[in-house]
């Protein structure tokens, strides 16, 4: 059995990769059903997913539970890119420190299981952030798409400069990652309490903290085969116990506390002879007791971080309340936009786990992590942000790709009928009144000719708008170049509405029959 | 100092004197430009026939191609790709033409020929979806980026009134010739694109264009970037809705090419094959105020083909 260590590093190794580099594919070249496939495999966002829609994508979420049923907690030592970042860590600090460290823990079953409760309560009563804030997949999006996605671009555009001067075109500057400093410190700050877990515990995260850790550890109390020690192989080394990093091998009672462990098979490389492997048999589990007094203060404070977090929200919103400005714009900044396919923003914010996978996938940039405009429950979830870029007319990638289903997958033509938004125009800030000069900019970009020019004073021509012609793009807002404050902006459509189709004018042919030049 | 260094100086000094000797600079200036001296014609219009075969009979009543490509000299060729839609919507160049200009450019001996646009959409999505990337290389062209500031230089424009800098890209610094390929189209701001509007796809801050009267700055700029040959693209033409147009409906077939040196004269014709009187397009008049070029098309020797 010594080959299922060897396996395990391989599939982890291909996985975490794979799903490294579709959070940094900034050119948009990895096509978007791979990466469903790739998502498929992430057992919180599909889950979330197959609740709402059913797609071929739920098969994943099968094969993951199946697989527990089977063999354990595999998926968080293969398919966990967190888990996986933790081993390489864990594997750091055996270079580090001493090998064989580890030491069998009574783990900590009623912090982790009333954590799970807490976050699924929250979850049914519509706030997902702790389910956000903890969830794995989510949790190394963000690493990469904030932190490590910044790092490639200036790494591609250090390699660009050189390139550039040795006149090879393979490469091309990237302008700009637009990167939110709060998102970005967040992750940073996970990162550092990942590192630190597991440098210095192993896989505590994942048995004390991870809402998929704790469903997975439930499934696996009814896994059919399970590493067991064999009493009579075993030579009574511990080797086993020292190199588990879920710490979940007792090795002086030969007993494994498998709903904690991860299924990495160190145990069983480790082992000199065959005395531990898979098997069928039914033992009875090793059932941890647990310390009441200290856990339940822990579930005391989990309980208490949210409603310090609902009041933290309500008092930085009235921090946030500005005064109100004639033109609306800056009132726009107050309310995101979703993403078109997510139907509602509300529908929205409780069901994007924040993975900001979108974000790195979306070709313009468009979608940004927001940080309270969705209120505390939506930290981090993404919206349309029209100062930076707007939403490509043509362009679905967000909705192909979206593991959560939070934004549906949508065809291309359904899109163009999608109101996100609607266009307000601010006549007193328009260039055209203002300067008495034309623009235009507004008009040029509007996909829909919502907005559109038409005679103003002698030769000018201004912007006028047909609000149900408009899909919410913000291509006006981007393109409006009125400093500071826009004079045309989308307001955003809580619940998303039909934009009307263009009817079809068709052009009048000038086409010369006479073969004459008209000069 | 290498010749296009001469150039660009020379041309400098020769617009900053022009704000002095104006017309007698102006003639000139445009002495310098043709490369190969006086061509035989103002202006060629050509109609009838397929983008490609129109362009081959047009630069050939003016000499070919290579009255203004010489072996080795690196060519920039500026189309409009400014916007994510296909070729039939008109809102881009059309990559038949463009691929043939590139092709052209290649057989008289280009050492390199880049094509680039600053667009509007997302760059990597118009460059694939108007066809004209696949055409390019198809030939042998390269596609170069224009998608950031870095690309950019500071310029100074030395006879402009309300455009007075800009940064311009580096390919239109650096190259030998510069051929400008408008799409001719209907345009929301400023009535019609043609060739001078087509030139803001070169430059970086729009923005400031738009804030500081935009038909002002367009004939600003012509007044300091002046292309070594236009083409006006009037295969199909947006008529309404335009720049980026809704629908295939805001196209015509018109089947017409222009080619001209001069950007206000092939701007002038343009305007009037699109059924529009030249001095409804203010920075048409403005740019021959500021003796850019000639409208007065009645005054020029034009070339008129017929397929």
């Amino acid at each position: 059995m010594q080959w299922l260590k060897r396996f395990r590093v391989i599939v982890a190794i291909i996985f975490s990769i794979a799903i490294t580099i579709i959070f940094l594919d900034y050119l948009s070249v990895i096509p978007s059903n791979y990466v469903a496939f790739l998502t498929s495999l992430q057992l919180a966002p599909n889950l979330m997913r197959t609740l709402v829609i059913l797609t071929s994508a739920s098969f994943g979420l099968l094969f993951v539970i199946i697989l527990t049923f089977l063999f354990g907690r595999v998926y968080c030592s293969t398919l966990c890119p967190l888990g996986v970042l933790q081993d390489v860590i864990i594997r750091f600090a055996n270079i580090r420190k001493r090998k064989n460290r580890f030491r069998f823990r009574k783990q900590y079953y009623l912090l982790h299981y009333s954590l799970f409760a807490l976050i699924v309560i929250l979850a049914l009563a519509g706030s997902i952030v702790l389910l956000n804030l903890l969830e794995p997949f989510s949790n190394y999006g963000r690493i990469v798409a904030n932190l490590l996605s910044p790092l490639v671009v200036s790494l591609n555009n250090g390699f660009e400069y050189i390139f550039d001067h040795l006149e090879i075109m393979s490469l091309f500057h990237i302008q700009i990652i637009y990167v939110s400093a709060m998102s970005a410190i967040s992750a940073g700050i996970f990162l550092i309490v990942i590192v630190y877990l597991s440098y210095n515990h192993g896989r505590l995260f994942c048995n004390t903290l991870c809402p998929v850790g704790a469903l997975l550890s439930i499934l696996s109390r009814f896994t059919i085969f399970k590493i067991i020690i064999d009493v009579n192989n075993c030579k009574e080394c511990g080797l086993c116990e020292k190199v588990c990093k879920a710490s979940c091998i007792n090795s002086n009672n030969k007993e494994i506390d498998f709903a904690a462990c991860v299924g990495c098979f160190n145990c069983i490389s480790a082992c000199p002879t065959v005395g531990i492997s898979y098997d069928a048999r039914k033992k009875k589990i090793h059932t941890t007791e647990i310390n009441i007094n200290k856990s339940r203060r822990s579930v005391m404070k989990i309980f208490a971080l949210p409603t310090f977090g609902i009041t933290f929200s309500k008092i930085f919103n009235d921090v946030l309340e500005n005064p109100k400005n004639e033109s609306g714009y800056l009132e726009t900044h107050k309310h995101p936009i979703s993403p078109p396919g997510s139907l509602s923003v509300e529908r929205f914010a409780s069901l994007c786990t924040a993975c900001h996978l979108c974000v790195s996938s979306c070709p313009t940039q468009v979608l940004f992590p927001s940080l309270l405009e969705y209120g505390i429950a939506g930290l981090f979830q993404p919206r349309l942000n029209f100062d930076l870029n707007y939403c490509n007319y043509d362009c679905i990638i967000c909705s192909q790709i979206c593991p959560s289903g939070a934004i549906l997958p949508i065809d291309i033509n359904t899109k163009k009928e999608i109101q996100i938004g609607k266009v307000e125009f601010f006549k007193p800030d328009c260039i055209v009144v203002t300067k008495g000069r034309d623009c235009g900019a507004c008009s040029e970009h509007c996909p829909t000719k919502a907005v559109k020019m038409v005679p103003y004073k002698k030769y000018l021509m201004i912007p006028e708008i047909e609000i149900d012609l408009c899909v919410g793009c913000g291509a006006c807002q981007y393109a409006c170049p009125v400093l500071p404050n826009k004079a045309i902006y989308v307001n955003t459509n809580t619940i998303h509405q039909k934009a009307r189709i263009p009817e079809v004018i068709k052009a009048k042919s000038t086409i010369n029959e006479t073969n004459e030049f008209p000069f | 100092m290498d010749r296009r260094t001469f150039f660009k100086k020379s041309i400098g000094a020769s617009v900053f004197a022009g704000a002095l000797f104006n017309e007698k600079f102006n003639e000139l200036f445009n002495v310098n430009y043709n490369i190969d001296g006086i061509l035989p014609f103002d202006l060629v219009a050509v109609k009838g026939g397929e983008p490609d075969v129109m362009f081959r009979k047009g630069i050939d009543a003016l000499g070919g191609i290579s009255k203004f490509i010489k072996k080795g000299q690196k060519v920039v060729v500026k189309p409009n790709i400014g916007w994510d839609v296909t070729p039939e919507r008109a809102a881009n160049t059309n990559p038949i033409l463009v691929s043939e200009i590139v092709q052209q450019c290649i057989s008289a001996g280009a050492s390199d020929v880049y094509v680039f646009d600053h667009t509007c959409d997302n760059w990597q999505r118009c460059y694939k979806n108007s066809g004209i990337e696949s055409g390019v290389k198809k030939v042998g062209g390269k596609m170069a980026p224009g998608n950031s500031e870095k690309y950019y230089r500071d310029v100074k424009i030395p006879n402009g009134k309300s455009l007075i800098k800009a940064k311009e890209h580096e390919l239109i610094l650096n190259s030998d010739v510069f051929i400008n390929v408008p799409i001719l189209k209907h345009h929301g701001g400023t009535r019609l694109t043609i060739a001078m509007k087509n030139l803001m796809g070169i430059v970086w801050d729009r923005g400031y264009w738009h804030r500081n009267d935009l038909h002002q700055c367009i004939a600003d700029y012509a007044t300091y970037r002046k292309p070594n040959l236009n083409i006006v693209d009037a295969y199909y033409v947006m008529k309404q809705n335009g720049p980026r147009g809704v629908s295939k409906d805001d196209v015509v077939v018109m089947k017409s090419l222009l080619i001209s040196t001069d950007m206000v004269a092939i701007d002038t014709a343009a305007t009037k094959l699109f059924g529009m009187n030249p001095t409804e397009v203010r920075y048409i008049q403005l740019a021959s105020e500021q003796k850019v070029g000639r409208m007065d098309l009645e005054n020029l020797n034009i070339k008129r083909i017929s397929l």
